[in-house]
């Protein structure tokens, strides 16, 4: 069996009053695409905020339990901007930073200290041809971010979360403002990066979490519903009933 | 195709009036201003000169030019810029990109506002007790400009704060997870983002310190001070001023027999301060704007 890469053991965030995770316990694994589907409210963005620590800055949030990554704690870590470069994190809808196509790839290694051209080069050519968008801006790397289409800027997005070399590369509904043509592109981009990192999608379509997903976790209300194959969350006989009825449309 | 009923063309009516009160509106509220600079203008018309502006008052202020009190008013705009631009901008990083919201920072942000509310005469004793007294600086430009910074710091916040929070959250969002720092992301996305704002913000307290009497009246600003002609560093830091907005109202109050020229010829140079400095924001707003990036 794979290794647990991020381990989630019974997290609860709360915002002020609010209860938004009430305690889950899941692990995404080495090199695989853990999908994470469940309706809006449920908590699957504050999970994902919870592993690069970017709920740090949300005001009054409240993390209890543990988030592993390999097996350490992200809250004891020292270097929480070393932190958040292991995991790669694409929003929901496209954001060009207000910089070149080039400066926005290569904002990441340079605020981590890499100078050196040449290397920068290389690897805002290996991230925009990873993120598929290399033979559609390499003629004008220099012109704006966000000038690109709204399926471009997510690539670009993608390439972005990639130029840090993260092992976790987390993507939240990452299709929500993109057309269908795109979005088809993207998840051959994350088949191909499963054997290089592991994935983690959240996201409102079932019919992704099923194309895409190894397994598949189910949130609904902050509870962890269930998690399982793939296979075993689209079958006729998932562990519970609720699953049936989500991924079937019965509810939801 | 439809055809008009009485409906629409009442309608069609009221649209035509609508636009005819708020275009007459827009007018009642220009003409004020063109009326007042070209009738100005026109009353000043035989003094100005290139020598009225560099040649200092003589004979009682009856005649001579307003050198003094121009390099005056430009010592004092220049050295509060000087000291309220950059912790103005500073305290509003601070207060928009890391305070986090508690009754602190909730008092903070409400005295800046009732500070930009306070009457300038108010910030004139203010200078008075704690400049000029207190901390020994003596009626001084410094003393003026510490007062006229204090003055503008407030709105330099507000407006900053404005410019600042006119930047996108996603762009900072997107910074934090890549793994940029606060300041990183602050230096490289929002203020190349927001520059623009501002620095209008800042520009447009130029004219305010400058048409400012009260704050300087009491702190710095003189009736009549010597200085020689064609020098641009004629005063020194401690030493008294003169000053446009006093030099106008002294002139016009206090000296009789006066050319009647003069006071409107003073007044010229000052609008003429104030416009040229309010172009050069509206000249940066435009040509930074253009880089707009989203």
């Amino acid at each position: 069996m794979a290794t647990a890469k991020v381990e989630f053991e019974n997290v609860r965030v709360r915002y002020g009053r609010q209860t938004v995770l009430k305690g889950v316990t899941f692990d995404a694994r080495e090199h695989e695409i853990l999908g994470i589907i469940g309706p809006a409210q449920s908590g699957k963005t504050t999970l994902l905020s919870t592993i690069n620590r970017t709920i740090d800055n949300v005001p009054g949030a409240v993390v209890t339990g543990a988030v592993r990554l390999d097996g350490r704690d992200v809250r004891l870590t020292r270097d929480v901007f070393g932190l958040r470069r292991r995991v790669g994190m694409v929003a929901p809808l496209p954001v060009g930073l207000p910089l070149s196509i080039f400066d926005n790839v290569a904002f990441a290694p340079r605020m981590a200290g890499i100078r050196d051209h040449h290397e920068l080069e290389q690897r805002v050519e290996n991230c925009l041809r990873n993120a598929a968008l290399w033979d559609e801006v390499k003629d004008r790397l220099g012109s704006l971010g966000t000038r690109l289409s709204g399926g471009q800027q997510q690539r670009l997005t993608i390439a972005r979360a990639l130029s840090h070399d993260p092992e976790v590369l987390c993507l939240d509904e990452f299709s929500i403002a993109i057309d269908p043509v795109t979005t088809m592109r993207i998840e051959d981009v994350l088949r191909e990066l499963r054997s290089k990192m592991t994935i983690i999608l959240v996201t409102n379509l079932v019919q992704q979490a099923r194309r895409l997903a190894d397994r598949t976790a189910f949130l609904f209300n902050g509870e962890l519903v269930e998690v399982d194959t793939t296979d075993v969350i689209f079958s006729r006989t998932p562990a519970s009933r609720r699953t049936y009825d989500y991924v079937n449309g019965i509810f939801g | 195709m439809f055809k008009a009923t009485p409906l629409t063309r009442r309608k069609a009516y009221a649209e035509r009036a609508a636009q005819a009160v708020f275009l007459a509106m827009t007018l009642t509220m220009v003409v004020p201003l063109v009326v007042i600079v070209a009738y100005l203008f026109v009353q000043a018309w035989p003094i100005l000169s290139l020598d009225f502006l560099l040649t200092v008052p003589t004979h009682g202020m009856r005649a001579g030019g307003i050198w003094s009190p121009l390099l005056g008013t430009l010592y004092l705009v220049a050295l509060s810029l000087v000291v309220a631009t950059p912790i103005g901008v500073l305290a509003a990083v601070f207060l928009n990109e890391y305070a986090r919201e508690s009754w602190v920072t909730r008092v903070i942000n409400l005295a800046v506002v009732n500070l930009a509310g306070v009457p300038s005469i108010v910030h004139a004793l203010f200078g008075l007790g704690a400049f000029v007294l207190f901390a020994h600086m003596g009626k001084s430009i410094l003393a003026a400009s510490l007062t006229l910074a204090i003055m503008t710091l407030p709105v330099i916040i507000a407006s900053t704060k404005e410019a600042l929070s006119s930047v996108p959250m996603a762009f900072r969002e997107a910074c934090w997870n890549v793994g940029a720092t606060r300041w990183q992301t602050i230096w490289h996305v929002v203020l190349p983002n927001s520059i623009s704002g501002i620095l209008t913000g800042v520009i447009l307290q130029v004219s305010r310190a400058a048409g400012e009497t009260a704050p300087i009246m009491f702190t710095g600003a003189v009736f009549y001070k010597a200085i020689p002609e064609g020098t641009l560093f004629a005063y020194g830091l401690f030493d008294q001023c003169m000053a446009l907005s006093m030099h106008l109202f002294t002139i016009s109050t206090q000296v009789p027999d006066l050319p009647k020229a003069l006071p409107y010829g003073a007044a010229v140079v000052l609008l003429g301060v104030v416009l040229i400095v309010n172009a050069l924001a509206i000249v940066l707003r435009i040509h930074l704007r253009s880089r707009k990036k989203w």
